[in-house]
Order: structure tokens, then sequence, then C-alpha cells
């Protein structure tokens, strides 16, 4: 063969062997559903259905942790905390792809009883056989290594770790430092100790935490969402109606969709930009496949 | 002249038999059982608002109505039981000692197992009455000092500061113990647990200042059963010595007044009435035991003419006088606060000058008991010694939540007023300050924002700058700089309680004091 015959058929195989490398080995794009509407249990099974149903997250048998923002002594309305009726439709998704047992909880900020009270969701799931609402127990935090950037160990819930699902039902509110609280944030919920010292460098400290416990499926409840004044909130004029929810299993995604509603560029929040660069999702929506359910 | 106990033959004495069933017994029990059940379901249930008057035994307590009317001059409805039971004892005689308090039905439990020996003389007397006009003058010379010796607020404070903290502890930990036995298969015995801790326990592990205080004045009460029965109740209790007074000229009268000549049994039965051979009217708490175990069916309570005033007690000048010098000076003695104890002073919501809260506290323990987040701890020193129980907030420990107002639905006398809740959320405890020292921005060029997060006021008391600085290492950076919006800001203590800084809170809140120079 000539020299120059050999050194095309190199330089067309090497192209050709990336060209096939990337895209059959390549990742599929994530996938972000948004549902939209007044009937808030019904938006909540369109979006899981939109991400395959919800026989793609739970099997039978399972013991699913579905988490939500209870962290407020705040009624609904006020859009500190997740929905009720959000949460009580996800419960009951989950029961009937054959879960063993629901867990929901939260680490509250203000005080336990009142928030749980008044966040209005263990009212919402009393009752639903299998479904336990409980406050969150010194004895079973467990120490675990972590070994990340900020943080080496730190307490986490062992209902949590030791949970075949996990789901994160985080509420969109605004907050000073990190500019909103979204996904990735909700995970706090899940810590305990002294958690105000992780904020000194936030981003990295909730990148190690979502690196050591997995988020399966992450829906943002946007049905109602805080625009100032967060996370606490407390005035009816910094909430707004949205009456969405963004499901996804790509918590970065996820994060960076529900940052539009906020009027708010996804690389202007620093926790998202954090997570994404430590590889827990996707931050560039353009790479991402929307999904209006 | 008292005739000193002895007994040369054997007798079975009253004192160690069963208890006798009357209907004063009957009563006793439901009482202390209202009174049991009342304490229990003080507390946050699921409610803004406390359903039942868990303070009414305060607010029917005549001890209570009287101090608070010398000390504030006013009289508040809130306290109009107390009214009631005076004019019921005006007409019963002092039946609230045998039929209704709660001390006194615990005494009557217990005192059976104690042994006895010879009374106290030393206690006989006008001892009980020289300490009422004490309390009582002093309470006119505006220092309200009954609270520290009414036998309930005696019985409140040694359940909630020492028993029942500790009978939570003792089934937490065994609770605690089961999971690191069990693990996960504890929760076998998950519903038992919960049912106790949502119903009967104190849901948070909570050690009071002052417990050991507590303890020891509630057993000194029972160590003085060694002496004879109802020792308290007869000889010190300023709330019975009250009842005492207007029961001496009460309508119902026991007859016979005296001792039968061929009996006598009554010297025996009685606890608290016969130590002469005339009955004491004043002591008289009508438990009707001699009524139940006189042989000949002699004793009866029957409405009497009045036979002329005959006193109370004796020398009524002595003590009057000795009780208003001493009324006016002795809590003077007391008096002095330190300065620095002064500027973190934080009482309850709504509370507007310590000088008029300290006339009207009664130092019952219910605000400290119900309150939600256990930001409420008796004061020791830092009121003065005169001070002593009344509460104030300790932020770092536990602040007062937004968005309740137990305390002052529990208040028996309005000391900490009931606001209603939007009333309450702007009431006033004093206002935080930074400690630049210590807060990460100001002194480490570390983001932290904590404090602005948990602030409960909608508007946010606490705001921040955005600055731009260079780090240590000169790399530049971006810093959000707290400060307090004095304007907004109620002194609720969330953002000490939550500051991460580990050696000290970085944000404290401090009482509004007026100086004066």
């Amino acid at each position: 063969m000539k020299r120059r015959d050999f050194l095309k058929l190199c330089g067309s195989s090497l192209l050709a062997g990336n060209w096939l490398a990337r895209n059959l080995w390549a990742k599929e794009p994530s996938v972000v559903a948004v549902s939209e509407g007044k009937d808030y249990a019904q938006i909540t099974r369109s979006v899981i259905d939109a991400l395959g149903g919800i026989k793609r997250f739970v099997k039978a048998g399972d013991i699913v942790v579905v988490k939500p923002n209870m962290g407020w002594d705040r009624k609904p309305e006020f859009a500190a905390t997740t929905h009720p009726i959000v949460m009580k439709t996800i419960a009951e998704e989950c029961l009937k792809a054959g879960a063993k047992r629901v867990k929901v909880f939260d680490n509250p900020c203000n005080e336990p009883r009142r928030s749980y009270e008044n966040s209005g969701i263990p009212a919402a799931l009393k009752g639903i056989e299998n479904v336990e609402v409980k406050q969150m127990e010194e004895e079973r935090y467990k120490k675990t290594k972590i070994n990340g950037v900020a943080l080496k160990e730190w307490e986490l819930y062992a209902d949590a770790l030791s949970a075949n699902v996990f789901i994160s039902v985080p509420i969109a509110k605004h907050h000073s430092l990190t500019r909103l609280t979204l996904g990735c944030k909700n995970v706090m919920g899940i810590m305990g100790g002294n958690r105000g010292y992780i904020h000194r460098d936030i981003e990295e400290a909730l990148a190690d935490v979502n690196s050591t416990v997995k988020t399966h499926l992450v829906i943002v409840d946007a049905t109602r969402i805080l625009t100032n004044h967060g996370p606490s909130g407390g005035s009816l004029n910094d909430v707004k109606v949205l009456n969405k929810l963004i499901a996804s299993t790509d918590m970065v995604a996820a994060d960076a969709y529900a940052t539009g509603l906020f009027g708010i560029k996804p690389t202007e929040i620093s926790i998202t930009v954090t997570a994404h660069k430590r590889g827990l999702g996707e931050i560039d929506l353009t790479k991402v496949k929307l999904i209006k359910a | 002249m008292t005739r000193k106990v002895s007994n040369p033959e054997p007798v079975t004495r009253d004192s160690q038999r069963p208890l006798k069933i009357t209907t004063a017994r009957i009563s006793q029990l439901l009482f202390l059982a209202f009174f049991l059940v009342l304490f229990v379901i003080t507390d946050y249930r699921g409610q803004d608002e406390i359903s039942v008057a868990v303070n009414s035994f305060f607010r029917a307590d005549p001890l209570v109505l009287v101090s608070f009317f010398l000390a504030s001059g006013a009289f508040t409805w809130l306290l109009l039981p107390g009214l009631l039971t005076l004019i019921f004892t005006a007409v019963l005689g002092r039946f609230f000692c045998g039929w209704v308090c709660p001390l006194g039905t615990l005494l009557d439990l217990v005192s059976g197992r104690i042994r006895k020996t010879a009374p106290l003389l030393l206690l006989r007397g006008n001892l009980k009455y020289y300490l009422l006009a004490l309390l009582l003058f002093a309470a006119l010379f505006r220092m309200n000092l009954a609270g520290l010796m009414d036998p309930m607020a005696l019985l409140i404070r040694f359940l909630t500061f020492f028993l029942y903290p500790l009978v939570g502890y003792f089934f937490r930990q065994g609770w605690v113990g089961l999971y690191s036995l069990l693990g996960d298969h504890r929760d076998v015995l998950d519903g038992g647990y919960t049912f106790l801790r949502n119903y009967l326990l104190p849901f948070r592990e909570t050690f009071y200042p002052l417990a050991f205080l507590s303890l020891l004045l509630f057993a000194a009460i029972l160590f003085l059963e060694r002496y004879e029965r109802r020792n308290w109740c007869k000889n010190l209790c300023p709330l019975g010595s009250l009842l005492g007074l207007v029961a001496h000229f009460s309508i119902f009268r026991r007859l016979p007044a005296r001792l039968c000549t061929d009996c006598g049994d009554c010297k025996e039965h009685c606890p608290t009435a016969f130590d002469s051979e005339v009955l004491q009217k004043s002591n008289c708490i009508r438990c009707l035991e001699c009524h139940a175990r006189c042989r000949f069916n002699r004793v009866k309570f029957r409405p009497a003419m009045f036979k002329g005033p005959s006193p109370a007690f004796s020398s009524t000048r002595r003590v009057l006088l000795t009780g208003a010098l001493s009324g006016f000076l002795l809590p003077r003695l007391f008096a002095f606060k330190h300065p620095a104890n002064e500027s973190k002073l934080l009482r309850p919501p709504g509370v507007a000058g310590d000088d008029q809260f300290l006339r009207k506290c009664v130092r019952c323990g219910e605000c400290m008991k119900v309150c939600s987040r256990n930001a409420l701890y008796p004061a020791s020193l830092q009121a003065g010694l005169y001070g002593f129980f009344t509460p104030i907030v300790i932020p770092r420990l536990g602040y007062c939540e937004y968005n309740c107002n137990l305390c002052g639905q529990v208040c028996p006398t309005g000391a900490i007023p009931n606001l209603p809740l939007d009333e309450k959320k702007k009431a006033v405890l004093g206002l935080a300050v930074f400690d630049k020292n210590h807060c990460l921005p100001y002194a480490k060029k570390l983001n932290c924002m904590v404090c602005e997060e948990h602030c409960p006021i909608p508007d946010k008391a606490i705001r921040f700058e955005t600055v731009e600085e260079n780090d240590y290492a000169g790399k530049k950076l971006v810093l959000k700089k707290p400060y307090i919006v004095e304007n907004l800001c109620t002194g609720c203590g969330i953002c000490e309680y939550v500051c991460p800084v580990e050696e000290k809170a970085a944000v404290e809140v401090f009482a509004k004091v007026k100086r004066k120079i």
C-alpha cells in the first residue's frame, strides 16, 4: 500500500472510531418533564407518567422515602413548604406500584411539631396504610463518611440511607445566600448536626452530600413559588401561583429549568453550577430533553 | 397550751390506719387527677389555641388574687374564680384545703407512710400569720412574692422543672437504648412509644435551672410530715392561712366545737384543728375525718348564728406591725440587680416593663411548661433575688416561635398578656445585635447568612450588603454581610439560636434597657 493511502486509512478510521465511540456509548440526554394545571393530584400523576411512570422508579416491596420540605412553621399558601396534595399523590402512586412502606420526614428549621402540623402534610397523609410521617429521631442519624471537597463526614438519617428509593420533593423558593433553593438543596433535610456550619461552603457541601445519597427522582413543587424573603417567607405578596410541577431523574436539569421560573439563568445559581461541575447532572437546557406533560 | 402527744397504751394511730373514703377524699382524688391531667395537656398539641383553662387552679387561688390586687392595684377578671373561692370559704369554711388542694391531697396520701415524731412547737402559734402578713405587705409595697410560697406553684414547679423532665429522660433513654440493641426492629414497639411521646411525655429533652431547688422545696414540705400530719398546711401555708382567716368567720360550723368529755378521739382523728380542747376554726379543713370515724355519730356541720367577733389569732397588732415593717423593708434587701444581667434579661412576649411584670407574676411555671420551643426558663439571680422562678428567655437554648402565643394563653394573672396572634407577632422582646468579632463574613471572610435565613419577619429584620473583597490570599470574593433593621426586629432570638459559630453566637438578643443616670 502506498504511504499516502495508509495515512488516509488511519485518519478516516480514527474519525470513524471517534464518532462511533461518542455515539454508541454516549449518555442518554436528561429528560425533564413539566406539567401544569389546577388539579394538583392530576398534574402530579401526569408529570410522573411523562417520565415513564412510577413503576420505573418503585418496584414491589420497596421502601420509599419521599422527602418534602416541611421545614417551616407556615401554612401551605405561604409557599414555604411542599404542597400536601402533591405529597399525597406521590405517596399513593408509590403504594400503587407496590411499595412496602412510604416514609415521609424532614428536619425542620422551626419548631418540629408546628412545622409538621402547619404544612398540612401529616393531615393529608393521615390514615393511608403503610405511609408513615414521623419526627426524626436523634438516635437514627448515622455518622456517614463523605470524603468530599467540603465535608469529610456528616450525620445523615439512617432511614434515608437505607431506603430503596429516594424521592425528593422540594418547593421552589427564593433564598438570600444561594439565591434560590430547589432540588439540590432539599437534601439538607436528611442532615443532622450543626447544619448552619456548611453555609460557608454550601455549594461544595451540597454536592458532597448529593454525591453520597442518590436521589432517584426529583419533583420540584412549583405549584406556587416564593419569589422573595425566602426561605421562611411569611407574606402572601411574595407568593406567585404557577400551578406547575417539574420532574426529572437529573436533579441539576430540574433545578436549571426551575430557575427559569424566577427569571434567572441557571448559570447564575452557584449551587447548580457546582453540582454540574461535580458530574451530578446537566445544566445546559439545550442538551436536555423537555417533555410537556 | 398543748399536750405533748404520748401514748402509754399501743393504739393504732390514725396516721397508720388505711385512709377512710369520705366525700372529701373522693373530691381530693378527683381534683388531684384533674390537676395532673391539666398539667400534662399544658402543651402544644397541634392547635394554636389551648382549649381547657389549664391554669384554672391558679385562677381560683385567692392568695394569687389578693397579692395581685395589692401589688398592681387592679382587678383582672381572669382571677374572678379566686373571688368565688373566697366567697365559698366564707360560707363553707376552709374546704379548699380538704377537698381541692392537690398538694394537700399528696400530703394525705404519703403521710401515712412517714413515721411521726413529736410536733415542732417552733412552727406552732402565729408563725404562719407573720409569714402571710409579710407576703401581703410586701405585695402592697409593690413586691409580689406570693408565688414563691403558693402551694400549687410549688407543686407545678416541682413537676415542671424536676419530675417531668426526669420521667421523659427515663423513657427516652430507654427508647434510645432499645435502638442500639434492636436497630430497626425497634419499630415494632413504635406505636406504644409514639403514644407516650405524643400524649404523656415532654416532647423535647429539656433540663431546667433551679430543678434541684424546686425538688428541695417540695421535699422539705414532705419532710415536715415527719413532725405532724399536714404540717405545711397547718403551720406554714400562706394560702391556707388566708383561707383560715376567712374560714374563722364562716357560716358553717363544726359541732360540737370542742372535744367531748367522754371521748376525745377527735384529737387523734383530726389532722389540723385540735391542738387543744377547743376546735381551731381557722384550721378545720373540712376533711370529714372526725365525721367518718365518730363512734357516737355526734359530729355535724351546720350553719350557725354569728356569735360575735373572736380573734382568729392572738397578738393581732404585733403581727400586723411586724408584717408591715418587714414587708416594706425585707424585699429591699433583695433589690440589687447587676447591670450585666439586666441587659440580657429577656421576658416573654407582650411584657411591658419588668417592674409591672414582677408585680403580677406568680411564678407558677405554666408558661415555662407550655412554651413550644422551650425558650422560657426560671430566672435565678438574673432579675435580682426577687425575680427567682420568674420566666426569662434564653435564646441560645430556645427562641420565641413567631406564630405561637401559648404563654399568654396560660398565664393566670395576665402578667404575660394574652395577645391575639397578629399583635404577638409585633411584640418586642429585645433587639438582636451582631458581634462582628465572631460573625463569619466580618471576622473570617466566610459567607453564612443562616441568621437572615431564619428571621421570621416577612420583611426580614436581618438584611445584607453584598460586597466584593479580597480574601486573605488576595483572591476576589463576594461576601454577604448581614445587618439588623432595628425597627423590624422583635428580638425573638431565632438568629441567636441558629448561629452556627460554635464558641459563641455571633448575633445576640439584648434587652431594651432604659438607663437612668
